[in-house]
């Protein structure tokens, strides 16, 4: 072997003798850091075991689920931000549903109440969130081993139909910027027009011959306009003609004043002529008034002459019936 | 050996091919009968460190001056050194993670980046080069000499098992303690001097510290211990019978002894992050 070769060439060391006193005092030392090292190693698992709840008083919540996928042993479940559960025991029971067991230190239990909302949460990155919500404060408290469903929020599951969704939009898009397409087409129109607008080429006929489609009919168009200027300008001198003839001095309006000046005059004749009128029937209502006494005087006589014919009739029938006194004639004339 | 190998098959190449893998086959079998040897020489350490009469009034006394040696003088400065080392990887960390806005990872980086890893590997690396290497040197040296003046001794129980046990214990309260600085500065560096930041800290530091990356943690320190003080001395027990220099059997069991740690570590890192 290859160490055969070689030769020791070390001094021998010095050994190192302590005094008995020295050596007491080392082993004292040494006595001290073995201490030092068991209230360390001590101190250590304590802290460890009171940092992971060893120590708490604790009541059970059970949350059951469908899907715990992201859910493991020792994650916390807050509330508003803040951890007020452990989870302890993750198992399926029942028709295969999913069992969650949290630890819920008793000093933390009150922010949970009877109505409270558990959620699991998993985003697209991070590891899951189990939250509590509290939306009842005055609720009753959570009873010990209470069972409770766990509601899912799950982004990831969104996945597949936000691709759909995405798939179906850029496929629309697709559509829409393909040469065949309409709003191509159509860009492709606006384009020309856009270009027929902004052309320097008077032949082209601007805008009247984009909207024409043709310059001819662009320039009959402009020529139209150019008359219509011209008459307009004809029909403001005719205006101004009769203006003066209508509001000029000794117009028409001022003629109309003169003739409703007169008419007024002569409504006043009429009104004087109907109050005279009205006179003229309250005396024949006056007149008529007396004949309608007169009338009703002639209604008495007639009826006391009435009365006078009906003795008489009376009278003559008496006498009538008395024999050799009775006509053969029985008539009587009234006169 | 070697010589007259060379002088037999100097012109055949089927000869030289058949050396060379002797050579290999050799270099095999003895490299596992030195780990063989270093396991055998662990376990009677072992036996002897968990017998009764090795803590009798005289080795007791031994043990202790040792555990001393190894330990005490060792712990004001490697904590130190430690803790100014914790400071600048923890400020890093703490800024690092603040800035991109990952701070509720920060602690938990922190934990296990240096309480979990680096503080049990550098406290071992430590140990082993300041006590157990130049220990077992010393053991080599000692018994050779004794050899060779024609003294047969059994150092095993009454100086070899000490300075294994110290070296362990150094390592575990090395460790130890700049664990415990190191959540401390930890705490400091991300809540200052409050403790409003208490229960969050406390419950965080409970989070990482589940039942099995604990028990990987103190299964891996333990093992870097062992590896650090057994590994050196067994190293040298095993070469008193042979002409081999100090400084050989000290690197020797140093390159064995860091195989062992690196194994130790990626073992360690798998149980805790598969």
């Amino acid at each position: 072997m290859a160490e055969e070769d070689e030769t020791q060439d070390d001094e021998a060391p010095a050994v190192t003798v302590l005094s008995g006193r020295a050596r007491r005092g080392v082993e004292f030392r040494a006595i001290l850091l073995l201490l030092f090292m068991a209230a360390v190693l001590l101190g250590s698992a304590l802290y460890l075991m009171g940092a992971r709840g060893a120590f708490e008083v604790t009541q059970p919540l059970y949350l059951l689920t469908d899907d715990s996928e992201g859910v493991v042993v020792g994650m916390d479940m807050t509330f508003s931000g803040f951890p007020v559960g452990r989870v302890s025991k993750i198992d399926l029971v029942g028709s295969g549903e999913v069992q969650i067991r949290v630890d819920v230190p008793v000093k933390d239990a009150h922010w949970l109440r009877t109505s409270s909302v558990y959620t699991l949460e998993r985003g697209l990155v991070g590891a899951a969130r189990l939250r509590a919500f509290t939306g009842l404060p005055d609720d009753p408290p959570l009873p010990d081993g209470a069972r409770r469903p766990l509601l899912r929020g799950d982004v990831s599951e969104e996945i597949p139909r936000m691709v759909t969704d995405a798939r179906d939009v850029l496929q629309n898009i697709e559509q829409l910027t393909s040469r065949r397409s309409d709003l191509r087409q159509t860009l492709q129109r606006i384009n020309v027009l856009s270009g027929q607008l902004a052309s320097a080429d008077p032949e082209s006929g601007g805008l009247l011959g984009a909207l024409t489609g043709n310059p001819e009919d662009a320039r009959q168009i402009s020529a139209t306009l150019g008359k219509l200027n011209e008459l307009v300008t004809h029909l403001d001198a005719v205006v101004l003609a009769v203006h003066q003839q209508v509001l000029g001095p000794g117009g028409v309006a001022s003629e109309a004043q003169a003739a409703t000046r007169e008419l007024q005059a002569l409504l006043r004749d009429v009104r004087a002529a109907v109050a005279r009128l009205d006179r003229i029937l309250d005396d024949g209502e006056a007149v008529s008034g007396n004949l309608r006494t007169a009338t009703d005087g002639l209604d008495d006589l007639r009826g006391d002459v009435q009365d006078s014919l009906d003795k008489v009739d009376g009278m003559v029938t008496e006498l009538r019936g008395k024999w050799p006194f009775a006509p053969s004639k029985k008539e009587i004339t009234l006169p | 050996m070697r010589r007259v190998h060379g002088r037999g098959c100097a012109m055949k190449p089927a000869c030289t091919r058949q050396s060379d893998s002797r050579r290999l086959l050799r270099q095999v079998l003895y490299r596992w009968f030195s780990w063989w040897e270093v396991l055998f020489i662990g376990a009677q350490l072992m036996v002897l460190a968990f017998s009764p009469s090795s803590y009798r009034k005289e080795p007791r006394a031994t043990v202790l001056q040792q555990i001393y040696l190894a330990a005490g003088p060792s712990l004001p400065g490697f904590t130190i050194l430690m803790a100014i080392f914790n400071v600048v990887v923890i400020r890093i960390m703490v800024v690092t993670a603040f800035a991109y806005g990952l701070s509720s990872f920060a602690l938990q980086a922190i934990v296990r980046v240096l309480v979990l890893e680096l503080i049990p590997l550098v406290a071992a690396l430590y140990v082993a080069i300041n006590y157990s290497v130049p220990g077992a040197s010393e053991i080599y040296a000692t018994e050779w000499h004794s050899r060779a003046a024609g003294a047969v001794r059994h150092p095993l129980s009454y100086e070899v098992l000490p300075r294994v046990i110290a070296s362990v214990f150094a390592v575990l309260l090395l460790a130890a303690v700049s664990c415990i600085v190191s959540l401390l500065l930890a705490y400091v560096a991300i809540y200052g001097f409050t403790l409003a930041g208490a229960p969050a800290y406390n419950r965080a530091v409970g989070h990482i510290f589940d039942p099995a990356v604990t028990l990987i943690f103190v299964l891996k320190t333990g093992l870097f211990a062992l590896s650090v003080a057994v590994l050196p001395v067994a190293n040298a027990l095993r070469h008193f019978a042979s002409t081999a220099s100090r400084t050989r059997v000290e690197l020797r069991g140093l390159m064995q002894m860091f195989s062992l740690l690196f194994l130790i570590e990626i073992a360690s890192l798998v149980g805790n992050y598969q």
